[in-house]
C-alpha cells in the first residue's frame, strides 16, 4: 500500500527541504517509486537539491491548484539528476518561484481539498510506493490537511526552546488529527551536546519516538543546496543517520 | 449537539473537523465517483428554452450531507443552476402545512403516472392531476400556497427554501420570464384544471408563482440540504432549523420515492430505492431517510429529463454502500466507516 510521509516543522529553518531530499532519495536507492511534492508554495526551493532549475520547469504545483493542467503533467522525473539508476524512480512536484505565482497564491489560496485529490491521482498515475510532502512551515490550514493524511509525519525540530514549543503545539494537532504515526528528528545539534541525553530528554518530553539525531555539520552548508547530501557523500555519518530514519517510515 | 461555534465546540476540534470532512474516505470515494463519470458525455442539456442551452456539458458536482451536519463535496458544488421541477416536493409540502393533508389531497392526487411530465392528463372520476410531481399536479399545487398576493406567496416560497438550505435564494430572471413567455402547455393545462374546479380563479398568478418557483437558484450543496433537512426528519442539520412539520416530511418522501423522478420512478425505485427528486436543470437531490443527503449536479440529461451522471452516481452509491431504503443485506461498505475513516477503508 502507498505511503505518505509529510515532513513538518513549527519553525523555519530546521532542515525540512533538505531532509525530505534525502529521505526521498535514500527511500528510490533502494528500488522504489518515489513521489515528492513541494507545498511550500510561499517560500518554495525543494527543487534547488534535485538540481531541477526553474527554466526547465514550465508548469508547477501551482498551475494545478488552478485547474490549468492535471497534477501529473507537473511532475518532473528527476531520477537521473540523484543518479538513481538501480530500479526506483522519483519524481518531483515543485512549486513556482516566479513572484507572480507567489502573490497569486498568498492573495487568492487555494482550494485544499485540489491538493488533497491531487496527492491521490499523483500517487494513482504514477504508481507511487511513497509520496513526501515538503510544508512550509507553521500551523495552517494547508499543514493540516497535510498531516491528516500522512501515513508518516516527520517533525524536525532543533535543540532550542523555541523549536520544543512549537513541537509540543503540533504534536498535540497532529494527535487531534489522528495521525497513524508521529516521528522526531533533531537537527543541528552542536557537537558540545551528548546526542543519547538529547534523544532520551526529547522522548520523554514529547512522549514520541527520536528517529534520528543530526549534528550541526559544515559538509552540508558547504554543499549549499546544490544536490542530495546522502548522494554526494554516501558514507558521510549524517548520510548514514538518514538512512536510519528512512528504514523507520518504512518500517512504520 | 448543535453547537459548532462560541464555546461549545473548541475551535481546534472545529477546524479538525473541516479537515476531516476532506480527508475522509467518504469524500475521497465522492472524488473518485466524479472522476469515473466525468467522461460521460451522453445525453442532452435542456433547451426547450435558450437560457438552460448555456449550462456547460462539463458541469458536475457532487455533495452529501449527513443528518449530523457533516459535508463532502466534490466538483462544481457553487456553481448556481435553476431548480426547475426539484421544487415540486417543497411546495407540496409547504401546501400540505398551509392546508393539511385531506384539502390538498382533494386538489392533487398521489397516484403515480407512467406519462411523461408535460401531460395534460387529469383523474377521469375525480377530475385531480395525478400527483404533484408532474406539471399540472404542481400547478395545483402551487395554487394552494397561501399568501396576500403573488409577492407575499414568492416570499414565503423563497423562505421556505431557505430554512432548508440555510442560505438566501433568488430568482433566474431570464429563466423566469422565458418560461412565462413560453409555457402555453402549462397555462392550458391550468385553465383546464380551472374549468373542473381544481385551481382557484388566480390563475396567472399562480403560473407565475409555478414558473418562478421553478427559477429558484440552487447549487449541489443546497440540494444535499434540502434532502439531508428531510432526511433528518425536517430540521436542517448544520442550522438546527424546522424547514417543514414534522408530520408531512413522510409524505413528501414518499411522493419522491413514487413519482420523483418523472416516468423513470418505477425503475429508479427499484435499481435505487432512494426517495428522490430531479429537475431539467440538471440537479438531483436524494435521500437515505435518517442518514445522509444527497445532491448532484451535471446538465446533460437522458430522454426522460434525468441528469445522466446524477443517476449513475447515486446507483452507485445505493449499490456501494448498501442504501436502498428496502435494503436488508449488507453493503460491501459501511457507510459510517467510510465517513469515520478506519483502517479497514483506507486506499490509498
Amino acid at each position: 500500500m502507498p505511503k505518505v510521509v509529510s515532513i513538518h516543522s513549527y519553525r523555519g529553518g530546521t532542515g525540512k527541504s533538505n531532509f525530505t531530499a534525502n529521505l526521498a532519495t535514500t527511500v528510490a536507492a533502494q528500488g522504489y517509486r518515489v513521489g515528492v511534492v513541494d507545498t511550500d508554495l510561499p517560500s518554495p526551493g525543494i527543487h534547488n537539491l534535485f538540481c531541477l532549475e526553474p527554466e526547465q520547469t514550465q508548469k508547477a504545483l501551482n498551475h494545478y491548484l488552478w485547474g490549468d493542467c492535471p497534477i501529473t503533467s507537473v511532475a518532473y522525473d528527476v531520477s537521473a539528476n540523484v543518479g538513481i539508476t538501480s530500479g526506483g524512480q522519483l519524481f518531483l512536484v515543485p512549486s513556482s518561484v516566479k513572484a507572480d505565482d507567489i502573490a497569486r497564491i498568498l492573495n487568492n489560496g487555494y482550494d485544499a481539498r485540489l491538493m488533497n485529490d491531487g496527492f491521490r491521482s499523483l500517487v494513482k498515475a504514477l504508481q507511487l510506493d511513497y509520496l513526501f510532502i515538503d510544508t512550509h512551515p507553521g500551523l495552517s490550514k494547508e499543514t493540516f490537511l497535510s498531516i491528516a493524511i500522512s501515513h508518516v509525519l516527520l517533525l524536525i525540530l532543533r535543540p532550542d526552546k523555541q523549536d520544543y514549543q512549537g513541537t509540543a503545539v503540533t504534536a498535540d494537532v497532529a494527535r487531534q488529527l489522528k495521525v497513524r504515526k508521529m516521528l522526531l528528528a533533531i537537527n543541528k545539534v552542536y557537537s558540545t551536546l551528548n546526542l543519547e541525553a538529547l534523544q532520551q530528554k526529547v522522548e520523554e518530553t514529547f512522549h514520541e519516538t527520536v528517529a534520528g539525531v543530526f549534528p550541526l555539520s559544515e559538509e552540508v552548508v558547504q554543499l549549499a543546496s546544490e544536490g542530495v547530501f546522502c548522494v554526494k557523500y554516501p558514507d558521510h555519518p549524517i548520510s548514514q543517520e538518514f538512512r536510519k530514519v528512512a528504514q523507520q517510515i518504512m518500517e512504520a | 449537539m448543535s453547537n459548532t461555534t462560541g464555546s461549545g465546540m473548541g475551535d481546534l476540534q472545529s477546524l479538525t473537523n473541516s479537515i476531516t470532512a476532506v480527508t475522509s474516505p467518504f469524500r475521497l470515494y465522492l472524488s473518485d465517483l466524479l472522476q469515473k463519470y466525468q467522461p460521460l458525455d451522453e445525453g442532452a442539456i435542456a433547451d426547450y428554452i435558450p437560457e438552460l442551452a448555456l449550462a456547460l456539458p462539463e458541469w458536475f458536482g457532487i455533495c452529501a450531507v449527513t443528518t449530523v451536519g457533516q459535508i463532502f463535496e466534490v466538483g462544481h458544488c457553487k456553481q448556481l443552476f435553476t431548480i426547475q421541477s426539484i421544487s415540486k416536493a417543497f411546495i407540496f409540502g409547504l401546501a400540505l402545512e398551509d392546508h393539511g393533508r385531506e384539502y390538498v389531497n382533494s386538489k392533487v392526487s398521489v397516484e403515480p403516472t407512467g406519462e411523461a411530465f408535460n401531460s395534460i392528463v387529469l383523474d377521469e372520476a375525480t377530475n385531480r392531476p395525478y400527483n404533484p410531481m408532474v406539471n399540472a399536479g404542481a400547478i395545483a399545487t402551487a395554487d394552494l400556497i397561501k399568501g396576500n398576493n403573488g409577492t407575499e406567496r414568492l416570499k414565503r416560497v423563497l423562505d421556505m427554501f431557505k430554512r432548508y438550505t440555510g442560505r438566501e435564494h433568488d430568482i433566474n430572471v431570464p429563466v423566469f420570464l422565458s418560461e412565462r413567455a413560453t409555457g402555453f402547455r402549462n397555462r392550458a393545462m391550468a385553465y383546464l384544471m380551472r374549468n373542473f374546479g381544481m385551481v382557484g380563479d388566480n390563475i396567472d398568478e399562480t403560473l407565475d408563482l409555478y414558473f418562478q418557483q421553478c427559477s429558484i437558484m440552487v447549487n449541489a450543496h443546497d440540494l444535499a440540504m434540502l434532502a439531508a433537512t428531510l432526511a433528518n426528519g425536517g430540521i436542517n442539520p448544520v442550522t438546527q432549523e424546522r424547514a417543514i412539520q414534522e408530520q408531512y416530511v413522510q409524505d413528501v418522501v414518499s411522493v419522491m420515492l413514487t413519482c420523483g423522478m418523472y416516468d423513470a420512478s418505477g425503475e429508479w425505485t427499484y435499481r435505487v430505492g432512494m426517495p428522490a427528486k430531479s429537475g431539467v436543470g440538471g440537479g438531483i437531490t436524494a435521500l437515505v431517510p435518517g442518514q445522509l443527503g444527497i445532491g448532484t449536479f451535471s446538465p446533460l440529461l437522458d430522454a426522460k429529463g434525468n441528469s445522466l451522471r446524477g443517476l449513475k452516481v447515486c446507483e452507485d452509491l445505493s449499490r456501494d454502500f448498501g442504501l436502498h431504503i428496502f435494503n436488508a443485506a449488507t453493503g460491501d461498505r459501511n457507510l459510517e466507516e467510510w465517513i469515520a475513516g478506519s483502517n479497514g477503508t483506507d486506499d490509498w
